[in-house]
C-alpha cells in the first residue's frame, strides 16, 4: 500500500496542475506549454522511480542509484522549472493565495529556500545514506525506506528550487550564488561517490562489484544532470541579461527625436 | 555620438568587456583541460585509474571539486563568450590568452598537486613513471607561458562595425 502513496499523490498534483491551467486558459491567459511539459517528465521520473520495475528492483544497488538519480536529482529540477507555486498563486481563490503567499514568506521558508540550506540537507542526507548503516536500515524496513525516498526528493526539490526555480520567492540568489551552490552540491556528490568506490560502501549494498557499479553510475550520472543543471542556470541569466540589454539599446533610441 | 552613447547602454567600458573577456577564457580553459583529462586520458586511453589505493581522502575531495567544477566553469565560460559577443566586447586575443592560462593552470595543478601531493591517481600504470611527469608539467609550463605572452601587448575588441568604430574615435 505505501508504494502506491507516491504514484497517487503525484496524479492527483497533476491533475490539479491540469485543472488550474485550463481555468487560467478560460480567463483568456495561455500557460507556457513548455511548464506543462516539465511537469509532465518530471512527474514521470518519479513515476519511473517508485513503480516496478525499478522499485521492485531497488534491492541491486545500481538500481537504487538510477533511482536516487531520478527521485532526488532529474524530478525535482523538471519540476522546479513547471512553476507550480507561480500557478496558484495565480489561479487559487483570494484567500488561500493570501494563506500561500503568507507561507511562503514565513521565516521558515525563506531559510528552507536560502541555497546554504539546500545544499546542506541535500548532502547531508546522502552522506548519513551511504555512508552510515542506514542504507541498510532502510534495506530492512519499509518505514525507513519511504523516509529516505521522501527525503531524497524534498531536499532535491529545495535545492532545485534554489539553483534554477523560477517561481517568486524572497531573496532569490544571483546567478554567481547559485553557480557556486552547484559547484559545491556537484563535488560533493561526485566526492561521495568515489568515496564509495574506494570504501566499497554502502554497507547492505550487496557484492562489492554492485556497489562499485553504483557507485561510478552515480559519478557520471550526477555530473550529466549537474552539467544539464548548469546550462539552465546560465540561459536563464543570458536570456535575462538580454532582456535589459535590449531594454537598455532601446531607451536613448526611443529619446532620440 | 549617438553610437558611443549606444555602447555605454549596452551596458559597460572597454575595460568591463575585457574583463568578461578574460573570465570567460578562463573558465572555458580549465573547463577545456578537465575536459580533456576526463575524455582522453580516462576514457579513451585508460592510462588514468578511477581510483587509486593510495590517493589520500583529500584528494577525492579535490578531485570532485575540479571534475564537477570543471565542467560547470566550460558551461559558465561559453555561456559570458557568447554574452561578450552579444554585446560586441569581445577581445580575441585576450580571451586566447585566458584560456591558454586556465588550461594549463588547471593542468600544472593535476600534475604537481593532485598527481604528485595527494596521489589522486599516476598518469600511466606499470611505466617509468617520470617521463611522463614531466612531459605532462612541460605542456602546463608552456601553455602558462603562452598565455602569459597573449595576455600582454595591444588587443583590440572585435565586435560589430558600430562599435568597433565607436571605439576608434574613442582611442
Amino acid at each position: 500500500m505505501l508504494d502506491l502513496i507516491p504514484a497517487a499523490l503525484t496524479l492527483l498534483a497533476d491533475a490539479g496542475y491540469g485543472l488550474a491551467s485550463c481555468r487560467l486558459s478560460r480567463r483568456g491567459h495561455r500557460w507556457p506549454r513548455r511548464r506543462a511539459a516539465c511537469l509532465l517528465a518530471g512527474s514521470l521520473c518519479v513515476a519511473v522511480a517508485l513503480l516496478p520495475p525499478v522499485a521492485s528492483h531497488d534491492y541491486l544497488f545500481p538500481v537504487h542509484v538510477v533511482q536516487h538519480l531520478l527521485l532526488g536529482m532529474a524530478a525535482p529540477a523538471f519540476l522546479a522549472l513547471s512553476a507550480p507555486v507561480t500557478l496558484a498563486l495565480r489561479t487559487l481563490p483570494r484567500r488561500m493565495r493570501r494563506a500561500l503567499l503568507r507561507g511562503l514568506h514565513s521565516p521558515v521558508i525563506t531559510v528552507l529556500a536560502a541555497p546554504a540550506t539546500a545544499v546542506t540537507l541535500d548532502l547531508g542526507g546522502l552522506y548519513a545514506l551511504y555512508l552510515t548503516g542506514l542504507y541498510q536500515a532502510a534495506e530492512g524496513d519499509s518505514l525507513i525506506h519511504a523516509a529516505v525516498h521522501l527525503h531524497m526528493f524534498l531536499a532535491g526539490c529545495l535545492l532545485s528550487w534554489a539553483l534554477i526555480g523560477i517561481d517568486p520567492v524572497r531573496r532569490r540568489p544571483g546567478t554567481r550564488m547559485r553557480l557556486a551552490a552547484l559547484v559545491i552540491a556537484a563535488a560533493g556528490h561526485d566526492t561521495l561517490a568515489k568515496l564509495m568506490y574506494a570504501w566499497t560502501l554502502p554497507a547492505g549494498g550487496g557484492p562489492a562489484t554492485a556497489r562499485q557499479q553504483g557507485a561510478g553510475l552515480m559519478y557520471y550520472g550526477g555530473t550529466a544532470i549537474d552539467v544539464a543543471l548548469a546550462v539552465i542556470v546560465m540561459t536563464q541569466w543570458y536570456l535575462a541579461t538580454g532582456r535589459a540589454l535590449a531594454r537598455s539599446r532601446r531607451r536613448p533610441a526611443a529619446a532620440e527625436p | 555620438m549617438t553610437t558611443s552613447r549606444l555602447a555605454r547602454a549596452a551596458g559597460d567600458g572597454a575595460g568591463k568587456q575585457t574583463r568578461r573577456t578574460i573570465w570567460s577564457g578562463v573558465l572555458a580553459g580549465l573547463g577545456l583541460a578537465a575536459f580533456a583529462d576526463e575524455t582522453v586520458f580516462h576514457q579513451l586511453l585508460h592510462w588514468h585509474h578511477f581510483y587509486d589505493k593510495s590517493t589520500l581522502a583529500v584528494g577525492l575531495v579535490s578531485d570532485g571539486l575540479f571534475h564537477a567544477g570543471g565542467f560547470i566553469a566550460m558551461v559558465a565560460g561559453l555561456f559570458l563568450l557568447a554574452d561578450t559577443l552579444r554585446r560586441g566586447g569581445f577581445v580575441p586575443k585576450r580571451w586566447w590568452a585566458a584560456l591558454l592560462l586556465g588550461a594549463g593552470g588547471f593542468q600544472l595543478y593535476d600534475g604537481i598537486v593532485q598527481h604528485k601531493l595527494l596521489g589522486l591517481h599516476q598518469i600511466r600504470y606499470h611505466v617509468t613513471l617520470w617521463p611522463y611527469d614531466l612531459t605532462w608539467n612541460l605542456i602546463a609550463v608552456v601553455l602558462i607561458a603562452a598565455g602569459a605572452a597573449l595576455m600582454t601587448g595591444r588587443a583590440g575588441i572585435a565586435g560589430s562595425a558600430m562599435f568597433r568604430s565607436d571605439a576608434d574615435t574613442a582611442a
